[in-house]
Protein backbone atom coordinates (compact mmCIF):
# COMPACT_ATOMS: atom_id res chain seq x y z
CA UNK A 1 0.00 0.00 0.00
CA UNK A 2 2.75 2.40 1.03
CA UNK A 3 4.73 1.43 -2.05
CA UNK A 4 1.77 2.25 -4.27
CA UNK A 5 1.47 5.62 -2.60
CA UNK A 6 5.16 6.37 -3.23
CA UNK A 7 4.78 5.48 -6.91
CA UNK A 8 1.66 7.60 -7.14
CA UNK A 9 3.38 10.61 -5.52
CA UNK A 10 6.39 10.22 -7.84
CA UNK A 11 4.13 10.17 -10.88
CA UNK A 12 2.21 13.19 -9.61
CA UNK A 13 5.45 15.14 -9.17
CA UNK A 14 6.36 14.53 -12.83
CA UNK A 15 2.99 15.78 -14.01
CA UNK A 16 4.00 19.44 -14.38
CA UNK A 17 6.76 18.39 -16.80
CA UNK A 18 4.18 16.90 -19.12
CA UNK A 19 2.20 20.09 -19.44
CA UNK A 20 3.95 22.01 -22.18
CA UNK A 21 0.95 23.88 -23.46
CA UNK A 22 0.65 27.64 -23.98
CA UNK A 23 1.68 29.63 -20.94
CA UNK A 24 3.46 32.84 -20.16
CA UNK A 25 6.67 30.86 -19.78
CA UNK A 26 6.13 28.99 -23.04
CA UNK A 27 4.03 31.23 -25.25
CA UNK A 28 4.06 29.29 -28.53
CA UNK A 29 0.85 27.51 -29.30
CA UNK A 30 0.96 23.75 -29.14
CA UNK A 31 -2.41 22.34 -30.00
CA UNK A 32 -4.32 23.70 -32.95
CA UNK A 33 -7.80 22.93 -34.19
CA UNK A 34 -8.16 23.02 -37.98
CA UNK A 35 -11.70 23.32 -39.30
CA UNK A 36 -12.19 22.44 -42.97
CA UNK A 37 -15.12 22.33 -45.37
CA UNK A 38 -14.14 18.91 -46.65
CA UNK A 39 -11.24 16.74 -45.67
CA UNK A 40 -9.77 17.11 -49.16
CA UNK A 41 -8.23 20.36 -47.93
CA UNK A 42 -6.05 18.28 -45.62
CA UNK A 43 -4.24 16.92 -48.68
CA UNK A 44 -4.61 19.90 -51.01
CA UNK A 45 -2.97 22.19 -48.37
CA UNK A 46 -0.65 19.53 -46.95
CA UNK A 47 2.60 21.51 -47.33
CA UNK A 48 1.32 24.24 -45.04
CA UNK A 49 0.07 21.73 -42.45
CA UNK A 50 3.30 19.76 -42.72
CA UNK A 51 5.38 22.87 -41.95
CA UNK A 52 3.27 23.43 -38.82
CA UNK A 53 3.65 19.83 -37.72
CA UNK A 54 7.43 19.79 -38.20
CA UNK A 55 7.62 22.88 -36.00
CA UNK A 56 6.00 20.88 -33.22
CA UNK A 57 2.35 21.81 -33.50
CA UNK A 58 -0.28 19.19 -32.92
CA UNK A 59 -3.01 19.62 -35.53
CA UNK A 60 -6.52 18.35 -34.98
CA UNK A 61 -8.52 18.21 -38.23
CA UNK A 62 -12.29 18.42 -37.94
CA UNK A 63 -15.09 19.07 -40.39
CA UNK A 64 -16.56 22.51 -39.72
CA UNK A 65 -20.04 21.06 -39.28
CA UNK A 66 -18.96 18.18 -37.03
CA UNK A 67 -21.76 17.98 -34.42
CA UNK A 68 -19.29 17.16 -31.63
CA UNK A 69 -17.22 20.26 -32.21
CA UNK A 70 -16.13 22.12 -29.07
CA UNK A 71 -13.29 24.44 -28.11
CA UNK A 72 -13.77 24.30 -24.41
CA UNK A 73 -14.35 21.60 -21.85
CA UNK A 74 -15.00 22.19 -18.15
CA UNK A 75 -14.10 25.87 -18.56
CA UNK A 76 -10.65 25.28 -20.04
CA UNK A 77 -9.75 25.54 -23.68
CA UNK A 78 -8.71 22.34 -25.41
CA UNK A 79 -6.74 24.20 -28.09
CA UNK A 80 -4.25 27.06 -28.22
CA UNK A 81 -5.01 28.11 -31.77
CA UNK A 82 -7.76 27.84 -34.35
CA UNK A 83 -7.40 27.63 -38.13
CA UNK A 84 -10.61 28.25 -40.05
CA UNK A 85 -10.08 26.82 -43.53
CA UNK A 86 -13.80 26.58 -44.06
CA UNK A 87 -14.87 29.66 -46.02
CA UNK A 88 -18.24 28.36 -47.19
CA UNK A 89 -19.55 26.94 -43.90
CA UNK A 90 -22.85 28.58 -42.98
CA UNK A 91 -22.98 27.23 -39.44
CA UNK A 92 -20.29 25.64 -37.32
CA UNK A 93 -21.13 22.33 -35.73
CA UNK A 94 -21.51 21.49 -32.07
CA UNK A 95 -21.44 24.34 -29.57
CA UNK A 96 -19.30 26.50 -31.80
CA UNK A 97 -20.55 29.75 -33.30
CA UNK A 98 -19.02 33.13 -34.13
CA UNK A 99 -19.42 34.29 -30.51
CA UNK A 100 -17.54 31.23 -29.25
CA UNK A 101 -14.73 31.87 -31.75
CA UNK A 102 -14.47 35.50 -30.63
CA UNK A 103 -14.50 34.46 -27.00
CA UNK A 104 -11.64 32.12 -27.82
CA UNK A 105 -9.67 35.08 -29.21
CA UNK A 106 -10.65 37.23 -26.24
CA UNK A 107 -9.14 34.57 -24.00
CA UNK A 108 -5.79 35.26 -25.67
CA UNK A 109 -5.74 32.52 -28.28
CA UNK A 110 -4.79 32.82 -31.93
CA UNK A 111 -6.83 32.51 -35.09
CA UNK A 112 -6.23 32.12 -38.81
CA UNK A 113 -9.32 33.05 -40.75
CA UNK A 114 -9.59 32.49 -44.49
CA UNK A 115 -12.34 33.54 -46.83
CA UNK A 116 -12.92 32.83 -50.45
CA UNK A 117 -15.13 34.08 -53.22
CA UNK A 118 -17.87 32.05 -51.58
CA UNK A 119 -17.34 33.39 -48.05
CA UNK A 120 -20.28 32.75 -45.75
CA UNK A 121 -21.91 35.27 -43.45
CA UNK A 122 -20.38 33.46 -40.50
CA UNK A 123 -16.83 34.12 -41.73
CA UNK A 124 -17.77 37.72 -42.57
CA UNK A 125 -19.22 38.19 -39.07
CA UNK A 126 -16.06 36.99 -37.36
CA UNK A 127 -13.95 39.21 -39.65
CA UNK A 128 -16.15 42.23 -38.96
CA UNK A 129 -15.73 41.71 -35.23
CA UNK A 130 -11.95 41.80 -35.82
CA UNK A 131 -12.30 45.16 -37.59
CA UNK A 132 -12.03 43.80 -41.14
CA UNK A 133 -14.77 44.24 -43.75
CA UNK A 134 -14.91 41.90 -46.73
CA UNK A 135 -16.46 43.20 -49.93
CA UNK A 136 -20.22 42.92 -49.47
CA UNK A 137 -20.83 41.65 -53.00
CA UNK A 138 -20.72 37.87 -52.58
CA UNK A 139 -19.68 37.35 -56.20
CA UNK A 140 -16.84 39.89 -56.10
CA UNK A 141 -13.17 38.98 -56.42
CA UNK A 142 -10.06 41.10 -56.54
CA UNK A 143 -9.18 41.85 -60.18
CA UNK A 144 -5.98 43.45 -61.31
CA UNK A 145 -5.19 44.08 -64.96
CA UNK A 146 -1.66 45.32 -64.33
CA UNK A 147 -0.09 42.95 -61.82
CA UNK A 148 -1.83 39.64 -62.52
CA UNK A 149 0.13 36.40 -62.76
CA UNK A 150 0.98 35.57 -66.36
CA UNK A 151 -0.43 32.21 -67.41
CA UNK A 152 -0.90 30.27 -70.64
CA UNK A 153 -4.52 31.26 -71.01
CA UNK A 154 -5.31 34.94 -70.70
CA UNK A 155 -7.99 34.37 -68.05
CA UNK A 156 -9.86 37.03 -66.10
CA UNK A 157 -6.89 38.40 -64.12
CA UNK A 158 -8.19 37.27 -60.72
CA UNK A 159 -4.98 35.38 -59.96
CA UNK A 160 -2.92 38.27 -58.65
CA UNK A 161 0.84 38.32 -58.16
CA UNK A 162 1.35 40.76 -55.32
CA UNK A 163 4.61 41.83 -53.76
CA UNK A 164 3.39 44.79 -51.72
CA UNK A 165 4.39 43.38 -48.31
CA UNK A 166 4.49 45.18 -45.04
CA UNK A 167 8.06 46.12 -44.15
CA UNK A 168 8.35 44.35 -40.84
CA UNK A 169 10.97 41.76 -39.99
CA UNK A 170 9.02 40.56 -37.03
CA UNK A 171 5.85 39.71 -38.97
CA UNK A 172 7.36 38.34 -42.18
CA UNK A 173 10.80 37.21 -41.02
CA UNK A 174 14.17 38.77 -41.65
CA UNK A 175 14.63 36.98 -44.99
CA UNK A 176 13.17 39.02 -47.82
CA UNK A 177 10.41 37.35 -49.80
CA UNK A 178 11.78 37.51 -53.38
CA UNK A 179 8.95 36.04 -55.44
CA UNK A 180 5.49 37.61 -55.57
CA UNK A 181 2.67 35.97 -53.65
CA UNK A 182 -0.16 34.47 -55.68
CA UNK A 183 -3.61 35.42 -54.47
CA UNK A 184 -7.04 34.50 -55.73
CA UNK A 185 -9.97 35.54 -53.60
CA UNK A 186 -11.89 38.44 -52.18
CA UNK A 187 -10.55 41.72 -50.94
CA UNK A 188 -11.22 43.42 -47.64
CA UNK A 189 -10.66 46.80 -46.09
CA UNK A 190 -9.59 47.69 -42.56
CA UNK A 191 -12.06 49.94 -40.85
CA UNK A 192 -10.51 53.28 -39.93
CA UNK A 193 -11.55 52.82 -36.31
CA UNK A 194 -9.43 49.71 -36.07
CA UNK A 195 -6.04 50.78 -34.77
CA UNK A 196 -4.92 47.23 -34.08
CA UNK A 197 -5.26 45.87 -37.62
CA UNK A 198 -2.34 45.97 -40.04
CA UNK A 199 -2.29 45.28 -43.78
CA UNK A 200 0.34 42.64 -44.46
CA UNK A 201 -0.28 42.14 -48.16
CA UNK A 202 -1.90 45.01 -50.06
CA UNK A 203 -3.25 45.10 -53.58
CA UNK A 204 -1.64 47.28 -56.23
CA UNK A 205 -3.11 50.74 -56.92
CA UNK A 206 -4.73 49.40 -60.10
CA UNK A 207 -6.68 46.61 -58.40
CA UNK A 208 -10.40 46.64 -57.80
CA UNK A 209 -13.00 44.33 -56.37
CA UNK A 210 -15.83 43.27 -58.67
CA UNK A 211 -17.61 40.26 -60.12
CA UNK A 212 -15.34 38.97 -62.92
CA UNK A 213 -18.22 37.32 -64.79
CA UNK A 214 -20.48 40.35 -65.02
CA UNK A 215 -20.19 43.63 -66.81
CA UNK A 216 -19.04 46.39 -64.48
CA UNK A 217 -21.98 48.77 -64.40
CA UNK A 218 -21.23 50.75 -61.24
CA UNK A 219 -17.84 51.92 -59.95
CA UNK A 220 -16.43 49.23 -57.66
CA UNK A 221 -16.74 49.99 -53.95
CA UNK A 222 -13.21 48.80 -53.11
CA UNK A 223 -10.33 50.00 -55.25
CA UNK A 224 -6.59 50.39 -55.29
CA UNK A 225 -4.30 50.21 -52.31
CA UNK A 226 -7.27 50.43 -49.94
CA UNK A 227 -7.82 46.76 -50.69
CA UNK A 228 -6.03 44.50 -48.28
CA UNK A 229 -5.43 40.93 -49.38
CA UNK A 230 -4.05 39.62 -46.08
CA UNK A 231 -4.30 41.47 -42.76
CA UNK A 232 -3.29 40.75 -39.21
CA UNK A 233 -4.77 41.95 -35.95
CA UNK A 234 -3.02 41.89 -32.62
CA UNK A 235 -5.57 42.34 -29.88
CA UNK A 236 -4.84 44.20 -26.65
CA UNK A 237 -4.48 40.87 -24.86
CA UNK A 238 -1.79 39.94 -27.41
CA UNK A 239 -4.00 37.39 -29.16
CA UNK A 240 -3.11 37.34 -32.84
CA UNK A 241 -5.42 36.94 -35.82
CA UNK A 242 -4.57 36.49 -39.49
CA UNK A 243 -7.31 37.27 -41.99
CA UNK A 244 -6.80 36.22 -45.58
CA UNK A 245 -9.20 36.76 -48.44
CA UNK A 246 -7.94 33.67 -50.15
CA UNK A 247 -7.86 30.08 -49.00
CA UNK A 248 -5.93 29.11 -52.13
CA UNK A 249 -3.00 31.23 -50.96
CA UNK A 250 -2.17 28.37 -48.55
CA UNK A 251 -2.71 25.57 -51.09
CA UNK A 252 -0.06 23.22 -52.46
CA UNK A 253 -1.03 24.26 -55.99
CA UNK A 254 -0.02 27.90 -55.45
CA UNK A 255 2.91 26.99 -53.16
CA UNK A 256 4.53 25.06 -56.01
CA UNK A 257 3.36 27.21 -58.87
CA UNK A 258 5.82 29.19 -60.94
CA UNK A 259 5.06 32.88 -61.09
CA UNK A 260 5.67 35.69 -63.51
CA UNK A 261 4.16 39.02 -62.72
CA UNK A 262 2.62 40.80 -65.71
CA UNK A 263 4.84 43.52 -67.08
CA UNK A 264 8.07 41.99 -65.77
CA UNK A 265 10.37 39.54 -67.51
CA UNK A 266 11.57 37.74 -64.37
CA UNK A 267 10.03 34.29 -64.02
CA UNK A 268 10.28 32.81 -60.53
CA UNK A 269 10.38 29.00 -60.37
CA UNK A 270 8.37 29.03 -57.18
CA UNK A 271 5.92 31.56 -55.84
CA UNK A 272 6.50 33.39 -52.56
CA UNK A 273 3.42 31.78 -51.02
CA UNK A 274 5.20 29.08 -49.03
CA UNK A 275 7.65 31.47 -47.40
CA UNK A 276 4.89 34.04 -46.83
CA UNK A 277 2.49 31.55 -45.26
CA UNK A 278 5.16 29.90 -43.13
CA UNK A 279 6.55 33.18 -41.80
CA UNK A 280 3.07 34.54 -41.13
CA UNK A 281 2.11 31.37 -39.25
CA UNK A 282 5.28 31.70 -37.14
CA UNK A 283 4.16 35.17 -36.17
CA UNK A 284 0.52 34.32 -35.51
CA UNK A 285 1.40 31.34 -33.32
CA UNK A 286 3.82 33.43 -31.22
CA UNK A 287 7.07 31.93 -32.43
CA UNK A 288 8.31 35.44 -33.09
CA UNK A 289 7.73 38.89 -31.66
CA UNK A 290 6.56 37.79 -28.22
CA UNK A 291 8.23 39.87 -25.51
CA UNK A 292 8.34 39.45 -21.77
CA UNK A 293 9.70 41.76 -19.13
CA UNK A 294 11.04 40.38 -15.87
CA UNK A 295 13.09 41.53 -12.88
CA UNK A 296 11.86 45.09 -12.71
CA UNK A 297 14.18 46.67 -10.16
CA UNK A 298 14.83 50.18 -8.92
CA UNK A 299 17.05 51.54 -6.19
CA UNK A 300 19.12 54.57 -5.23
CA UNK A 301 22.48 54.80 -6.95
CA UNK A 302 25.04 53.06 -4.75
CA UNK A 303 22.48 50.92 -2.94
CA UNK A 304 20.95 47.58 -3.85
CA UNK A 305 17.77 47.43 -1.78
CA UNK A 306 14.53 48.68 -3.21
CA UNK A 307 13.25 51.49 -0.95
CA UNK A 308 9.57 51.97 -0.17
CA UNK A 309 9.80 55.70 -0.78
CA UNK A 310 12.13 58.11 -2.57
CA UNK A 311 13.10 61.65 -1.65
CA UNK A 312 13.08 64.52 -4.16
CA UNK A 313 16.39 64.91 -6.03
CA UNK A 314 17.47 61.32 -5.31
CA UNK A 315 19.55 59.61 -7.99
CA UNK A 316 17.62 56.49 -8.98
CA UNK A 317 18.69 53.50 -11.02
CA UNK A 318 15.93 51.56 -12.81
CA UNK A 319 16.45 48.27 -14.60
CA UNK A 320 14.29 45.69 -16.34
CA UNK A 321 15.11 42.58 -18.34
CA UNK A 322 13.34 42.07 -21.66
CA UNK A 323 13.41 38.81 -23.55
CA UNK A 324 11.91 37.67 -26.83
CA UNK A 325 10.53 34.17 -27.38
CA UNK A 326 12.34 32.52 -30.28
CA UNK A 327 9.99 29.54 -30.56
CA UNK A 328 12.10 27.35 -28.30
CA UNK A 329 13.72 29.60 -25.73
CA UNK A 330 13.85 33.13 -24.42
CA UNK A 331 16.59 35.19 -26.07
CA UNK A 332 17.66 38.71 -25.06
CA UNK A 333 15.78 41.42 -26.89
CA UNK A 334 17.95 44.17 -28.32
CA UNK A 335 16.60 47.58 -29.10
CA UNK A 336 17.55 51.13 -28.33
CA UNK A 337 14.06 52.60 -28.20
CA UNK A 338 12.70 51.29 -24.91
CA UNK A 339 11.70 54.27 -22.81
CA UNK A 340 11.04 54.74 -19.13
CA UNK A 341 8.59 57.27 -17.79
CA UNK A 342 8.57 58.65 -14.27
CA UNK A 343 4.93 59.50 -14.26
CA UNK A 344 2.48 61.47 -12.14
CA UNK A 345 -0.47 62.64 -14.29
CA UNK A 346 2.12 63.29 -16.99
CA UNK A 347 5.67 62.05 -17.47
CA UNK A 348 8.11 64.17 -15.46
CA UNK A 349 11.04 62.10 -16.71
CA UNK A 350 11.11 60.37 -20.10
CA UNK A 351 14.34 58.56 -20.77
CA UNK A 352 15.68 55.95 -23.17
CA UNK A 353 16.87 52.81 -21.44
CA UNK A 354 20.32 51.66 -22.43
CA UNK A 355 20.87 47.96 -23.00
CA UNK A 356 23.84 45.70 -22.29
CA UNK A 357 22.85 43.46 -25.26
CA UNK A 358 22.08 40.65 -22.83
CA UNK A 359 18.52 41.70 -22.23
CA UNK A 360 19.16 44.06 -19.32
CA UNK A 361 17.84 47.58 -19.80
CA UNK A 362 18.78 50.24 -17.29
CA UNK A 363 19.04 53.94 -16.73
CA UNK A 364 19.94 56.41 -14.00
CA UNK A 365 17.94 59.56 -13.50
CA UNK A 366 17.28 62.23 -10.90
CA UNK A 367 13.92 62.30 -9.19
CA UNK A 368 12.28 65.66 -10.04
CA UNK A 369 11.94 68.39 -7.42
CA UNK A 370 8.26 67.52 -6.97
CA UNK A 371 6.76 65.26 -4.36
CA UNK A 372 3.72 63.01 -4.72
CA UNK A 373 2.85 59.50 -5.81
CA UNK A 374 4.76 58.62 -8.98
CA UNK A 375 4.88 55.56 -11.20
CA UNK A 376 7.73 53.91 -13.04
CA UNK A 377 6.18 53.18 -16.43
CA UNK A 378 7.40 51.32 -19.47
CA UNK A 379 4.93 51.36 -22.34
CA UNK A 380 6.45 49.55 -25.26
CA UNK A 381 4.34 49.10 -28.37
CA UNK A 382 6.07 48.28 -31.61
CA UNK A 383 4.70 46.93 -34.87
CA UNK A 384 4.41 43.17 -34.71
CA UNK A 385 5.63 42.81 -31.15
CA UNK A 386 3.42 42.03 -28.21
CA UNK A 387 2.91 45.16 -26.18
CA UNK A 388 4.70 45.61 -22.89
CA UNK A 389 3.00 47.68 -20.23
CA UNK A 390 4.79 47.85 -16.90
CA UNK A 391 3.96 50.18 -14.10
CA UNK A 392 5.08 50.35 -10.53
CA UNK A 393 3.88 52.89 -8.02
CA UNK A 394 6.32 54.71 -5.76
CA UNK A 395 5.81 57.72 -3.47
CA UNK A 396 8.27 60.63 -3.44
CA UNK A 397 8.62 62.73 -0.28
CA UNK A 398 10.14 66.17 0.31
CA UNK A 399 13.23 66.74 2.45
CA UNK A 400 12.76 66.13 6.15
CA UNK A 401 13.43 69.22 8.30
CA UNK A 402 16.83 67.87 9.39
CA UNK A 403 17.91 66.95 5.87
CA UNK A 404 18.53 70.51 4.79
CA UNK A 405 22.13 71.72 4.66
CA UNK A 406 23.29 73.61 7.74
CA UNK A 407 26.12 76.04 8.54
CA UNK A 408 26.50 77.11 4.94
CA UNK A 409 29.64 79.30 4.60
CA UNK A 410 27.73 81.77 2.39
CA UNK A 411 25.31 82.42 5.23
CA UNK A 412 27.99 83.23 7.86
CA UNK A 413 27.49 87.03 7.54
CA UNK A 414 23.78 86.56 8.26
CA UNK A 415 24.56 84.42 11.30
CA UNK A 416 27.04 87.06 12.40
CA UNK A 417 24.49 89.86 11.95
CA UNK A 418 21.84 87.98 13.95
CA UNK A 419 24.23 87.28 16.82
CA UNK A 420 25.62 90.82 16.76
CA UNK A 421 22.11 92.27 17.12
CA UNK A 422 21.60 89.96 20.08
CA UNK A 423 24.88 91.08 21.61
CA UNK A 424 23.94 94.67 20.75
CA UNK A 425 20.65 94.22 22.59
CA UNK A 426 22.49 92.89 25.64
CA UNK A 427 25.00 95.75 25.66
CA UNK A 428 22.24 98.30 25.02
CA UNK A 429 20.23 96.99 28.00
CA UNK A 430 23.20 97.36 30.35
CA UNK A 431 24.15 100.78 29.06
CA UNK A 432 20.56 102.03 29.11
CA UNK A 433 19.95 100.84 32.69
CA UNK A 434 23.25 102.00 34.19
CA UNK A 435 24.16 105.14 32.24
CA UNK A 436 23.49 107.59 35.09
CA UNK B 1 24.33 133.59 -13.32
CA UNK B 2 25.04 135.96 -10.56
CA UNK B 3 21.56 135.50 -9.31
CA UNK B 4 21.82 131.71 -9.32
CA UNK B 5 25.13 131.83 -7.47
CA UNK B 6 23.54 133.96 -4.83
CA UNK B 7 20.62 131.51 -4.70
CA UNK B 8 23.00 128.57 -4.26
CA UNK B 9 24.95 130.34 -1.58
CA UNK B 10 21.77 131.36 0.18
CA UNK B 11 20.46 127.69 0.01
CA UNK B 12 23.76 126.47 1.41
CA UNK B 13 23.48 129.00 4.11
CA UNK B 14 19.92 127.92 4.88
CA UNK B 15 20.96 124.28 5.03
CA UNK B 16 23.84 125.18 7.27
CA UNK B 17 21.53 127.13 9.55
CA UNK B 18 19.05 124.26 9.62
CA UNK B 19 21.77 121.73 10.38
CA UNK B 20 23.14 123.98 13.09
CA UNK B 21 19.75 124.41 14.75
CA UNK B 22 19.08 120.66 14.53
CA UNK B 23 22.40 119.93 16.18
CA UNK B 24 21.94 122.50 18.90
CA UNK B 25 18.49 121.21 19.72
CA UNK B 26 19.66 117.58 19.57
CA UNK B 27 22.33 118.35 22.17
CA UNK B 28 19.48 119.16 24.51
CA UNK B 29 17.98 115.64 24.02
CA UNK B 30 18.21 113.46 27.14
CA UNK B 31 21.09 110.92 27.17
CA UNK B 32 18.83 107.84 27.31
CA UNK B 33 17.18 108.85 24.01
CA UNK B 34 20.62 109.42 22.49
CA UNK B 35 21.65 105.90 23.48
CA UNK B 36 18.51 104.53 21.79
CA UNK B 37 19.29 106.51 18.63
CA UNK B 38 22.79 105.08 18.53
CA UNK B 39 21.35 101.59 18.91
CA UNK B 40 18.88 102.17 16.03
CA UNK B 41 21.69 103.44 13.79
CA UNK B 42 23.74 100.33 14.58
CA UNK B 43 20.79 98.08 13.59
CA UNK B 44 20.12 99.93 10.33
CA UNK B 45 23.79 99.86 9.42
CA UNK B 46 24.00 96.09 9.99
CA UNK B 47 20.89 95.56 7.84
CA UNK B 48 22.37 97.64 5.00
CA UNK B 49 25.62 95.65 5.08
CA UNK B 50 23.64 92.40 4.74
CA UNK B 51 21.57 93.70 1.83
CA UNK B 52 24.76 94.71 -0.02
CA UNK B 53 26.25 91.27 0.70
CA UNK B 54 23.11 89.56 -0.63
CA UNK B 55 23.27 91.66 -3.82
CA UNK B 56 26.80 90.38 -4.38
CA UNK B 57 26.61 86.65 -3.51
CA UNK B 58 22.96 85.99 -4.38
CA UNK B 59 19.98 85.04 -2.29
CA UNK B 60 20.84 81.37 -1.75
CA UNK B 61 20.23 80.64 1.90
CA UNK B 62 17.24 82.93 1.65
CA UNK B 63 15.90 82.01 5.08
CA UNK B 64 19.23 83.01 6.67
CA UNK B 65 19.23 86.30 4.79
CA UNK B 66 15.66 87.02 5.86
CA UNK B 67 16.33 86.23 9.49
CA UNK B 68 19.53 88.30 9.51
CA UNK B 69 17.88 91.37 7.99
CA UNK B 70 14.63 90.99 9.93
CA UNK B 71 16.50 90.74 13.23
CA UNK B 72 18.02 94.16 12.47
CA UNK B 73 14.76 95.68 11.25
CA UNK B 74 12.84 94.24 14.21
CA UNK B 75 15.44 95.55 16.63
CA UNK B 76 15.24 99.00 15.06
CA UNK B 77 11.44 99.06 15.16
CA UNK B 78 11.30 97.94 18.79
CA UNK B 79 13.93 100.50 19.77
CA UNK B 80 11.98 103.29 18.06
CA UNK B 81 8.84 102.17 19.92
CA UNK B 82 10.74 102.33 23.19
CA UNK B 83 12.00 105.80 22.29
CA UNK B 84 8.45 107.04 21.66
CA UNK B 85 7.26 105.64 24.99
CA UNK B 86 10.08 106.92 27.19
CA UNK B 87 10.23 110.40 25.61
CA UNK B 88 9.10 112.84 28.31
CA UNK B 89 7.89 115.42 25.74
CA UNK B 90 5.48 112.88 24.31
CA UNK B 91 2.21 113.43 26.21
CA UNK B 92 0.47 110.44 24.69
CA UNK B 93 2.29 107.96 26.96
CA UNK B 94 2.52 110.14 30.05
CA UNK B 95 0.58 107.56 32.09
CA UNK B 96 2.99 104.78 31.11
CA UNK B 97 5.90 104.24 33.47
CA UNK B 98 9.33 104.11 31.69
CA UNK B 99 10.10 100.89 33.63
CA UNK B 100 6.99 99.28 32.17
CA UNK B 101 7.97 100.45 28.65
CA UNK B 102 11.45 98.99 29.07
CA UNK B 103 10.04 95.65 30.32
CA UNK B 104 7.80 95.48 27.24
CA UNK B 105 10.81 96.20 25.05
CA UNK B 106 12.87 93.40 26.62
CA UNK B 107 10.04 90.89 26.30
CA UNK B 108 9.42 91.74 22.64
CA UNK B 109 13.14 91.42 21.92
CA UNK B 110 13.25 87.98 23.53
CA UNK B 111 10.38 86.81 21.34
CA UNK B 112 11.99 88.36 18.25
CA UNK B 113 15.31 86.64 18.81
CA UNK B 114 13.65 83.31 19.56
CA UNK B 115 11.95 83.47 16.16
CA UNK B 116 15.16 84.60 14.46
CA UNK B 117 17.14 81.72 15.96
CA UNK B 118 14.57 79.23 14.70
CA UNK B 119 14.48 80.69 11.23
CA UNK B 120 18.22 81.15 10.87
CA UNK B 121 18.65 77.55 9.57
Amino acid sequence: MAKNLVIFLTLISFLPLLCNSFSSENPSDRKILVLVDDLGIKSSHSIFFKSLQTRGFELDFKLADDPKLTLKRYGTYLYDGLVLFSPSTKRLGGSLDSAAVLEFVDAGHDLILTADSSASDLIRDIATECGVDFDEDSEAMVIDHTSYAVSATDGDHTLIASDDFIKSDVILGSKKIEAPVLFQGIGHSLSSANSLGIKVLSASPAAYSANPNAKLSNPPSLTGAAISLVSVVQARNNARVVISGSLDLFSNRLFKSAVQKAGTSIKHEKSGNEQFATELSKWVFHERGHLKAVNVRHHRVGETDEPAIYRINDEVEYSVEIYEWSGTSWVPYNSNDVQLQFYMMSPYVLKNLSTDKKGLYSTIFKVPDVYGVFQFKVEYQRLGFTSLSLSKQIPVRPYRHNEYERFIPTAFPYYGASFSTMAGFFVFTIVYLYHK
Amino acid sequence: MVKSTTTTSSTAKDAQALFHSLRSSYVATPTNLKIIDLYVLFAIFTALIQICYMAIVGSFPFNSFLSGVLSCVGTAVLAVCLRIQVNKENKEFKDLAPERAFADFVLCNLVLHLVIMNFLG
